[in-house]
Order: structure tokens, then C-alpha cells, then sequence
């Protein structure tokens, strides 16, 4: 279902989720809009991958609802994942494809014509430098290698929402140049990014709304500036950071 | 943005995810020959050798049935009957287990779930992979006896009639399993594979109690004892098991009556086609909450609270230094946290223990002259067997499953080669426990002169030690440190050596044992075993543990010097 009457490309509405008594995430509502990239902080356990997983469709809430531009990640789960792209902090990748193989096969499951697909790889080939190892088989990558090609994966359809966890883990710093800058047209062309991470530069640099999640609790959402003032800091986010996250422990 | 996405349908995707597996597969075949072709050679040759053997084997049993008509006509069909509802259980748990790994694992699942794929597709996919990989052990075995049959019916169209009934079997039990798996991960997602392995183990022991009851042997084996026996076992001849579908097909088939075995073939076939559909549609339509349980369930369990040098698994190893005492109760907490590890020895041996507990039931004199020392020899080789199926499956890939932790090991205080006698010493405890308690059992149960008694449990910490010393040893010297998948490892070139080896080692000891068993067949039971048998014996023990101890000696000189 397209309700079609806001720009909002992940909508989470009152989101629970639990495993047996541990709440993992509590009470969650979150809009994420169109051209926007949100970075979503918290300190390990805090919930951020359980929200991702929800979000991507992996895990279903116990409470609430979430929606990609405008479709029911639950009910209308394959409308969805057309338009989403998911990097997870660990990858999989099939072993026995070449990386070129892999692409091939992920540009298919998404529809992309022939022509399409190969003026695309060939910009991420560029971009990621992913060239010289591209026809090897992918048991033989480093793990930098293989999160240049999920990367060029989860970029090759152009997808309207990035989900991506801890996505510079491994890259060799010409590279998160070129992912930085990657980012950064996919939202100035209208693409939503959700970002998880723990590098908060990479957040102060680049988001342009940080949500902070703290023991299942989005304690703090809102701008660079906005969360400044909030934490009455006036240093950098890492200072917001743990002001928030230590006056939430108290 | 390419917001206007076309779908495909959901064929086609069904046939990407077929096609990419069909490309891994042919790289996996094409990377097998540029890379290892000996290897490649030697696997087909061990698999043609193993057909081969059965295959005559099973002629040789059905020659001999041919000419005596009586138990032909009565127990062909039975085996028959035996052996598919043998294989309706095994590939049903093979199935469940493989698709709970395959379906609800972390590696390609949430992948797929990510994708624009209908859930109906990947379940098919699934479905249809772990069908390929759990069916293997029925071709296996149950080709080579087929063409058997039908060469000793000397009738050619019976390849494709037996060939016919085996694939429409296959999906039976598949989706038997298919739907256990689902069952487990929607239902009981928090102990999963703990709910599966009970249930195999409460399922197998009541069938065997089951069967062993209702066998009462009698003095002499008659044909009335017979038919009372095949009365008793009718229980699997039951009109609605699809094992008697087939078993009744073939049989009917033997006989020319092939309209009734067409009949058959269209059950077997139909029945399979729609529990298929039935498990298919049923999972995949419930799909993502299961899934969502299963991982929401996923390392969620009691807290473990354990100081790593205390509590039981430290006290075991007291004898060991401080280091090694670490490592050894590391492997022991591991063994007893892994289902799979446990589960497979408890099953192994319960049967064992259920057989040795059975055996008065035989009503056999043993201790007439010429058997008392018989029986106890095959339940040497018996625990000798399975003590050498378990070495080989969890002892061997121990080493190569530290290979991504070598980045530790490597850097304690220790010399490195010294972590396999940690690794010996774990695989000791464990074998020790079991084997000798089988063998102590077996020899009490059967009142075994204490000399006799002595030598066997002797024999038996002999080959505890042979086959742990080859396993490691062999582990360090042949290992697989890119692996982590148990089943690999142990199925790869040290894996297979190390079998081989192992049969090898438990032939020669047995040999020795075996001698010595014929010299004093005719002794009393209470003589005390001549010089020559317990020469024998001796040359046995010296033999397996000298054969450990190089085995350990190479592995650790390499496993110092290995680079990762």
C-alpha cells in the first residue's frame, strides 16, 4: 500500500521488539525521509542491528509497524526489497562465484536490463576499484574486497533506501573516499541512506540526522546542532555521545 | 532512481536461484580439477570402489536367497520394506536437520530475505538443495542393491523401473523434513537443535526397545520361529507407510505382474508430489515468522557462568599443566555445549549398550567351548568401529578448526606443537569414558574370566589411544585451517586419509586379538590364556599405541612450523 502523502522513505511506527525477556528495542517510531542520510548511533547492544534487521525485513516487531516508501515491510515484504538495498556488518557472499558472478546475479534478482546493469558495474568497477579481482572466485577476498563488492551490490539497482551496517569496516582509506562521496550523490539524487556505525566521524561528516539508541531507547534524533543543545556540548558528536548515553545509564 | 522496477515473475527467479547455484556448482568442479586432480581421481575411485563392493555384496545376498525359494519369497519384500522405512526415518531427520541449517542458519537465508524474492522461492530452492544433499547415502547404498536385484532377475528394464521408484521416494521423507524443521523453528526456536536431537534420540530408542522386545529368540531358528518372526515385524508392511508402496512396487515388478507395479510406482509418485506442494506451500507461507523466531531465539539461552580453568571440565584435566589443562577444558566445555558432537557418541554407543543389555535375551550358552571368547571379540570390534567413526568425524577436524585462532595459540606462552597433547588429551577422556564403559559392560554381561576381561579392556584403551593419537596427529599434519564446517573437513583428503588410516590400524589390532581369540577357542572358560595369545595381544597394544604416538610426534613437528 503507497499512501503517497508524505516524502518519507523508512517509516517505523511504535516498534517493539524482544528475545524472551531481553527488550531489544522499545517503543520505536523513527521517520527517515526521501534524499536524507540518517546515521544511527548506540553503544554495543543497544538495539541498532535488531532496528536495521526490522527494517530490511529479517525480524518482525512485536509491536508496530514498518514501512519502505510506503510499502508494509511485513505485509508487501517483495515491493519493498525492490526498492531497499542491505548492507549487513557481516556479509555473505557465495564462494564459488566470481565477484563479476555475484553482481551478474544480484543485477538479475532485481531486474536490471543487460545495458543498465554494465553502465553501472562499470562507474562501481571505477569508483570501488574493484577491477583487478572482480573475475576471481570470492573464497580468495580479503574482507576489505568483499565489502567493495557488496557495496557495488547493494549499489548496482540504485535503490531508494541503503541500509547499511558499519559500512567502512575494512576499506582502505581511498576507498571510503570514493563510498563517502557515493553516499553522498545517492542522497543528493534523492536516495535515502540509514547508516549504522560506530565511526562517528564518518556520521559527523556525512549525516544529515543522527538518532542516538540507548538499551533499546531512541534517546536523542535530530540534527548535529540539535543534538549539541540537547547534550548542552558544544564539542564534537563523540562528547554528545557519551554525554547522552552516560546521563541515560544515571 | 530507478524507482520503476519490473518484478519477474516468480519462475524466474526460481530458475536464477537454480542457475547460481548451477554455476557454483561447475566452479567447484572446474576449481577441483585445475587444483586437485588426484584428489578429484582418488574420490571417484574410493566412491566406484565402495559401489563396486556393495554391489557384489548385495548379488552375493540375493543369489543365495534366489535358491531357496522360501525365505526368497518371504524375505525379499521384508528386506525391502526394511530398508525403505529404515530410510524414510534417516533421510527424514537427515532432511530436518540440513534444512534447519540451510533455512534458518545466518549465512545465505538473510541474504535472500533481503532480496525482491517471494518466500515461496527460496523455500522451493532449499527444498530442493537439501533433497540433493541428504539423498546421496540412499544412492549410495541403495543403488548398488537395486541393480543387484535386477541383475539377478537378468531383466534390464528393471534398472529404470527401480531407478523410477527411488527418485519418487526421495521427496517423501524430504518433506517430512522439511516441515519437522519449520515445526522446530516456529515452535521451539530457543532450543532447536537440542529439540531435534531429542526427538531423534527418543524416536530411535523406541523403535529399537520396540523391535528388540518383540524379538524373543528361540533355541533352534525354524521355519515356524520364522513366520512368527515376519508376523512380528509386519508392523512395516502397513498399507499406508510409503515404504511398503515401494517395497510392494519392486516386489511386483520381480514377479511380472508390472500393471500393479505401475500402480505402486503412481502412489509412491503422487503421494510424494503432493506432500511436496503440501510442506512447500505450508513453510513458505509461514516463512518469515518462523525465520524471525528462529533468529530471535538464536544465542539466547541460560547464562553459562563458568571460570575457564574451574568447574567440571577443568578438574577432568588436573593432570595436565595449567596452558594445556586451558585448552583441553575449552574443547571438553565445547563438546558438551554442541549437540551435534554429544548427541552423534550418545547415539552410537546407546545403541551399543542397548544391544550388550539385550544380549541374554539370545539364550546363547556362552560359555560353551568355542563361544565365550567369540561374542566378546565382535563387541571388541563393534566399540573399535564406532570409537573410529567418531575419531574420525569430531577428533580429526579439531586442529584445523583452530586454524582462525592460531592467531592466539600462536602467541602463547607455549610451544605450539604442545597444544595437540591438550587436544590428545580431551579425545582420551572422552573415548575412554565411553569405550571402556561399553566394553566393562559387555564383559560383565557376558562373565568374562577376569584374565580374558583384562585383555579386552586393555585392547580397547589400546585402540582409544591408536585412533585419538591419528586423528590429531593426522588433524595437524593434513589440516584444513580456511574450514569451518565439521562435515568438511572431516570429508576432505586428511579426512579421508585419516580414515583409511584408522580402518587400517583397527584391522591390524583386531588381527592380533583375533589370533589369539582362534588359538584359545577350545580352552575352557576359566583357562588362563596360553603364552601365544597373550603375546598376541600384547603385539596388539604395542602396535596401536606405538602407531599414536608417531602419528602425534608428526602432526605436532609440523603443527609447529605451520604458517597461516
Amino acid at each position: 500500500m503507497t499512501d503517497g502523502l508524505d516524502d518519507s522513505a523508512i517509516i517505523l511506527s511504535g516498534v517493539r521488539k524482544s528475545y524472551g525477556r531481553t527488550m531489544a528495542v522499545r517503543n520505536l517510531s523513527l521517520r527517515v525521509s526521501q534524499g536524507e542520510l540518517f546515521a544511527f548511533l548506540g553503544p554495543n547492544g543497544a538495539g541498532k542491528t535488531t532496528t536495521i534487521k526490522m527494517i530490511v525485513g529479517l525480524l518482525r516487531p512485536d509491536e508496530g509497524s514498518v514501512s519502505v516508501c510506503g510499502h508494509a515491510i511485513g505485509s508487501n515484504g517483495v515491493a519493498a526489497k525492490a526498492r531497499l538495498a542491505y548492507v549487513p556488518d557481516q556479509p555473505f557472499i557465495y564462494d564459488k562465484l566470481t565477484g563479476r558472478e555475484f553482481l551478474y546475479f544480484v543485477a538479475e534478482m532485481f531486474s536490471i536490463p543487460t545495458q543498465q546493469r554494465d553502465l553501472r558495474l562499470n562507474t562501481l568497477i571505477r569508483r570501488l576499484d574493484i577491477g583487478e579481482f572482480l573475475d576471481h572466485l570470492t573464497e580468495s577476498y580479503s574482507h576489505g574486497m568483499k565489502q567493495k563488492i557488496v557495496l557495488a551490490a547493494a549499489l548496482l539497482h540504485d535503490p531508494a533506501v541503503l541500509v547499511i551496517d558499519e559500512p567502512m569496516v575494512g576499506l582502505d582509506p581511498r576507498t571510503v573516499r570514493s563510498v563517502k562521496n557515493l553516499f553522498t550523490e545517492h542522497t543528493r539524487n534523492g536516495g535515502t541512506i540509514f547508516m549504522s556505525t560506530h565511526t562517528l566521524e564518518i556520521a559527523e561528516a556525512l549525516a544529515d540526522r543522527i538518532g542516538i539508541i540507548h538499551r533499546g531507547d531512541l534517546i536523542a534524533v535530530g540534527t548535529l546542532a540539535e543534538l549539541k543543545k540537547q547534550a548542552k556540548r558544544e564539542h564534537s558528536l563523540e562528547d554528545v555521545f557519551l554525554e547522552l548515553t552516560e546521563v541515560n545509564d544515571e | 532512481m530507478s524507482d520503476a522496477l519490473t518484478l519477474s515473475n516468480s519462475a524466474g527467479k526460481l530458475r536464477l536461484l537454480l542457475a547460481v547455484r548451477g554455476r557454483a556448482m561447475s566452479n567447484r568442479v572446474a576449481q577441483a580439477v585445475r587444483n586437485a586432480p588426484v584428489r578429484l581421481a582418488a574420490a571417484l575411485f574410493l566412491i566406484a570402489l565402495i559401489w563396486v563392493g556393495l554391489y557384489g555384496l548385495f548379488h552375493l545376498v540375493f543369489v543365495q536367497l534366489s535358491r531357496t525359494p522360501l525365505e526368497a519369497t518371504i524375505a525379499i519384500p521384508l528386506v525391502f520394506n526394511f530398508f525403505f522405512v529404515a530410510m524414510l526415518a534417516l533421510l527424514a531427520f537427515s532432511n530436518a536437520i540440513i534444512v534447519y541449517g540451510t533455512l534458518f542458519g545466518k549465512t545465505e537465508a538473510p541474504f535472500l530475505l533481503t532480496l525482491p524474492v517471494a518466500p515461496l522461492d527460496v523455500v522451493t530452492v532449499k527444498y530442493l538443495e537439501c533433497l540433493a544433499l541428504s539423498s546421496w547415502s540412499l544412492i549410495l547404498l541403495g543403488l548398488p542393491m537395486m541393480f543387484a536385484m535386477a541383475a539377478t532377475s537378468k531383466e534390464p528394464i528393471f534398472y529404470f523401473f527401480f531407478l523410477g521408484f527411488f527418485l519418487a521416494f526421495i521427496p517423501i521423507p524430504g518433506a517430512i523434513g522439511l516441515l519437522i524443521a519449520w515445526a522446530v523453528a516456529r515452535f521451539f526456536p530457543r532450543r532447536a537443535t537440542r529439540a531435534v536431537t531429542v526427538l531423534a534420540v527418543v524416536a530411535l530408542v523406541v523403535v529399537i526397545v520396540a523391535v528388540l522386545r518383540s524379538v524373543q529368540f528361540g533355541e533352534t531358528a525354524t521355519e515356524v520361529w520364522l513366520r512368527a518372526f515376519l508376523s512380528r515385524m509386519s508392523f512395516v508392511q502397513s498399507a499406508l507407510l510409503p515404504n511398503n508402496w515401494v517395497a510392494s512396487g519392486i516386489d511386483n515388478a520381480l514377479q511380472g505382474q508390472f500393471t500393479v507395479s505401475f500402480c505402486y510406482l503412481g502412489v509412491t509418485l503422487a503421494n510424494a508430489l503432493f506432500l511436496s506442494w503440501l510442506a512447500v506451500r505450508t513453510v513458505s507461507r509461514h516463512f518469515d515468522r518462523a525465520y524471525d523466531r528462529a533468529s530471535a531465539g538464536r544465542g539466547k539461552s541460560e547464562r553459562l557462568a563458568i571460570r575457564a580453568s574451574g568447574g567440571p571440565a577443568g578438574w577432568v584435566f588436573f593432570y595436565l599443566p595449567l596452558p594445556l589443562r586451558l585448552i583441553a577444558a575449552k574443547d571438553l566445555r565445547t563438546f558438551f555445549r554442541d549437540p551435534l558432537q554429544w548427541s552423534q557418541l550418545t547415539i552410537l554407543f546407546g545403541l551399543l549398550v542397548l544391544y550388550l543389555t539385550n544380549m541374554p535375551t539370545l539364550r546363547l550358552e556362552f560359555s560353551a567351548s568355542g563361544w565365550f571368547l567369540f561374542i566378546p571379540f565382535l563387541n571388541l570390534c563393534a566399540v573399535s568401529l564406532i570409537l573410529a567413526t567418531f575419531t574420525c568425524r569430531f577428533v580429526f577436524p579439531l586442529v584445523s578448526l583452530e586454524g582462525q585462532k592460531l592467531w592466539l595459540l600462536g602467541v602463547l606462552p607455549l610451544q605450539r606443537g604442545r597444544v595437540l597433547y591438550a587436544k590428545f588429551a580431551f579425545s582420551m577422556t572422552v573415548t575412554l569414558l565411553v569405550a571402556v564403559g561399553a566394553m566393562s559392560l559387555a564383559v560383565w554381561m557376558l562373565r568374562l574370566d577376569a584374565v580374558w576381561s583384562a585383555i579386552h579392556l586393555v585392547v580397547t584403551i589400546a585402540i582409544c589411544f591408536g585412533l585419538c593419537g591419528f586423528s590429531v596427529g593426522i588433524g595437524a599434519r593434513l589440516p584444513m585451517f580456511d574450514q569451518n564446517n565439521v562435515a568438511r573437513i572431516a570429508s576432505g583428503l586428511g579426512g579421508t586419509t585419516n580414515l583409511l588410516a584408522s580402518v587400517a590400524l583397527v584391522a591390524l589390532v583386531l588381527t592380533g586379538v583375533g589370533m589369539a581369540t582362534w588359538d584359545s577357542r577350545f580352552d575352557s572358560a576359566h583357562a588362563i590364556p596360553d603364552g601365544r595369545s597373550i603375546l598376541l595381544c600384547a603385539a596388539a597394544v604395542a602396535v596401536s599405541v606405538a602407531a599414536g604416538c608417531a602419528a602425534l610426534r608428526l602432526g605436532a613437528r609440523h603443527f609447529s612450523r605451520v604458517e597461516v
